[in-house]
């Protein structure tokens, strides 16, 4: 009796393990479909946008050497013609070597075929993507508003430091002691302007950059105008107390004085 | 018998009187104008002289002398392309041999220096007379720091005010003037300069300077330092740099001249002080820029200066020719931009003018200290040249 008893719970014992056995197989078999399911996914779509890509940097390549080659043969034709010559004469300017008329068509010259290899292998790309994938994200509208971002950032970039250049000149130039601060406070405006441009293009935090950009740029023009207001307070004072008249109180600028600060004459 | 239709004897004398001397009186003030017409008639017999002019004439004016209207032209208080155009054009129609060009308050020209203009084209067989006006010693920096030394080392001129605004000219420097003067005077009118001295030498005429005794000099409207600097310096830079072919064959260097005496010695009362503040903060804030056109050698010894006492304060001549060649070699590779180059250079200058008044107190003659800046500008000529063909490579 006691042995069937242990036979029977032997054996439920025995069918219950290899229930788990069975569930565990089934849940690892679940497992590794999902796995190479997901695998699968990712592989259809990058062999779906390689061809892409690749044609992408033949293109590039492609118009890169045809730009050196016509870089090359503009530069041979332009010099036996004494391009520089002829607009020498004309302008009658001195070109330093290296920023020779020549040297400035030949390398716009290469640019151009730099930029539409660009062009190209953007559609070639396009053109390329197998039609029945389907992305999760469109990259192509991103991309050109990525390279119109950097263009903006280029451009505020030389933009900040031209003027942070020319304000800094100026200031130094009157003689203002804080023309570095100035100078520094022109440069932080443009380029948080710039930052604000770019992140606008690129539709990214949108309200919150927005609130951010307003909040930063006005309190960098507050900034600006405490400084020079204060700064200037005794040069503001002084010129309204020239305005007002009082009666036998003129004040008399004597001659040496004034001689004295119109006696140097550059010119 | 009478011959039919005489001609008037005033005409006869007119056309004689034209062949001699065209006197081109630029815009200037009817008080100032009246006394430049006495001087003329003091220097010269009206028969000889015709002056042409855009001012009103004067109720007073003597008939004798002869007067015709040239085109209205903006006035300044330089020489502008256009008057050199009219005065070219007026010289051609009356037959003129010689030319003289009177600029703004040039009333303060006696006839003794009108004749000694005239006289130096007439009969000396020079293409050019350039005067040399005898300024007090605070007057004319620009042309005592940058234009004189400069246009002496390049072109091997001993014009001592090569951007003179008065002129006498033979009839083919005024044709050469003209010509150079017509396509550029519609371009700009208001910022371009004329460079006549370095006009003259580029074509081969001969070009002198007389002296002429004192002057008034007129000013600009905008007498400020930046914009005065900025056009004539910029001006000159353009004009070397287009004249480069010429100025870098090796020249017979000029006359050593002997210094004229001065005419204040001991008036020194300028701000020296505050120029030397000027260039301090200038050392302070513009590194970066100043090492973008200087040598390392160069911005060492400025900071060097930068540490001196405003009383001893002085910029070595070698140093200032060296500042000036890599502001011109700047000025033509475009190493930053020119307006903010030219800008860049103020803060210098004032220092150099600084220095050149403590050398006066300290009882140089200030023509001795102008003669050795120029001469420290002939010595460092190679480097110039060497940097112009050569412009990757920075000598210290």
């Amino acid at each position: 009796m006691q042995n069937r008893v242990d036979l029977s719970m032997q054996q439920a014992t025995g069918n219950a393990v290899a229930q788990i056995y069975s569930e565990n197989a089934s849940i690892s078999h679940h497992m590794s479909e999902a796995l190479h399911q997901s695998l699968y996914r990712v592989l259809t779509l990058l062999m779906a946008v390689l061809p892409g890509i690749l044609a992408f940097f033949v293109a590039l390549l492609l118009f890169a050497a045809a730009g050196l080659f016509i870089s090359w043969v503009l530069h041979r034709c332009l010099t036996w013609a004494k391009f520089d010559a002829r607009i020498s004469r004309k302008s009658g300017s001195d070109w330093a070597p290296a920023s020779s008329p020549t040297e400035i068509v030949a390398r716009v010259s290469f640019w151009i075929c730099i930029l539409l290899g660009l062009v190209i292998g953007v559609s070639a790309f396009d053109t390329s993507y197998a039609s029945g994938a389907a992305p999760a994200i469109s990259l192509l509208p991103y991309l050109t508003h990525a390279i119109g971002a950097a263009l903006l950032l280029v451009a505020g970039v030389l933009i900040a430091r031209f003027l942070s250049r020319s304000v800094l000149i100026s200031a130094v130039n009157a003689q203002l002691q804080y023309a570095r601060f100035l100078s520094l406070g022109v440069k932080w405006l443009v380029l948080v302007l710039t930052a604000a441009m770019v992140l606008d293009h690129l539709q990214v935090g949108e309200n919150i950059v927005e609130l951010a950009f307003g909040i930063l740029f006005g309190g960098i023009v507050l900034t600006l105008a405490l400084a020079v207001g204060l700064g200037s307070r005794d040069l503001v004072s002084r010129s309204l107390e020239s305005h007002v008249e009082h009666p036998g109180e003129r004040t008399h600028i004597p001659d040496e004085v004034a001689g004295a600060s119109q006696q140097i004459r550059h010119f | 018998m009478a011959t039919a239709n005489p001609i008037p004897e005033n005409t006869l004398a007119a056309e004689s009187a034209a062949a001699d001397l065209l006197v081109f009186v630029t815009a200037m003030a009817p008080e100032h104008f009246k006394a430049v017409l006495a001087n003329l008639q003091s220097a010269f017999s009206p028969e000889s002289l015709v002056v042409a002019t855009q001012n009103e004439l004067p109720s007073d004016v003597s008939s004798s002398l002869r007067i015709v209207a040239t085109p209205q032209s903006n006035g300044a208080w330089s020489l502008k392309p256009m008057d050199f155009v009219n005065a070219a054009k007026c010289g051609g129609e009356h037959g003129a041999k010689a030319f003289l060009i009177l600029g703004p308050e040039s009333d303060s020209l006696s006839p003794v220096a009108l004749r000694s203009l005239a006289d130096s084209v007439l009969k000396s067989s020079i293409d050019l007379a350039v005067p040399h006006y005898s300024l007090p010693s605070h007057a004319g920096l620009i042309n005592s720091a940058i234009l004189y030394p400069l246009t002496r080392a390049a072109f091997a001129s001993r014009v001592r005010f090569p951007l003179s605004i008065d002129l006498g000219m033979s009839y083919r420097m005024a044709e050469r003037l003209a010509r150079v003067a017509e396509p550029i005077s519609t371009a700009n009118p208001a910022e371009v300069i004329l460079w006549p001295v370095n006009e003259a030498i580029a074509a081969g005429f001969v070009a002198d300077e007389v002296d002429v005794g004192r002057r008034a000099m007129p000013q600009p409207s905008d007498p400020d330092i930046n914009s005065i600097l900025a056009s004539v310096t910029g001006s000159l830079f353009a004009d070397i740099e287009a004249k480069a072919a010429l100025w870098q064959r090796p020249r017979k260097p000029p006359l050593i001249r002997r210094p004229t005496a001065d005419v204040d010695l001991t008036d020194t009362t300028a701000d020296v002080a505050r120029m030397v503040a000027a260039f301090q903060l200038a050392n302070a804030n513009l590194q970066e820029v100043w090492s973008l056109v200087l040598s390392p050698n160069s911005l060492l010894s400025l900071r060097r200066c930068s540490a001196l006492d405003p009383a001893t304060f002085r910029m070595p001549d070698s140093l200032w020719a060296r500042i000036v060649y890599d502001f011109l070699i700047a000025y033509r590779l475009r190493t930053i931009n020119r307006g903010h180059l030219l800008g860049a250079l103020i803060p210098l200058y004032l220092a150099w003018v600084a220095g050149h008044f403590n050398v006066m107190a300290a009882g140089t003659p200030a023509e001795r200290h102008i003669e050795a800046v120029a001469a420290a500008f002939e010595a460092d000529k190679p480097y110039l040249v060497a940097r112009w063909r050569w412009p990757d490579r920075f000598n210290s």
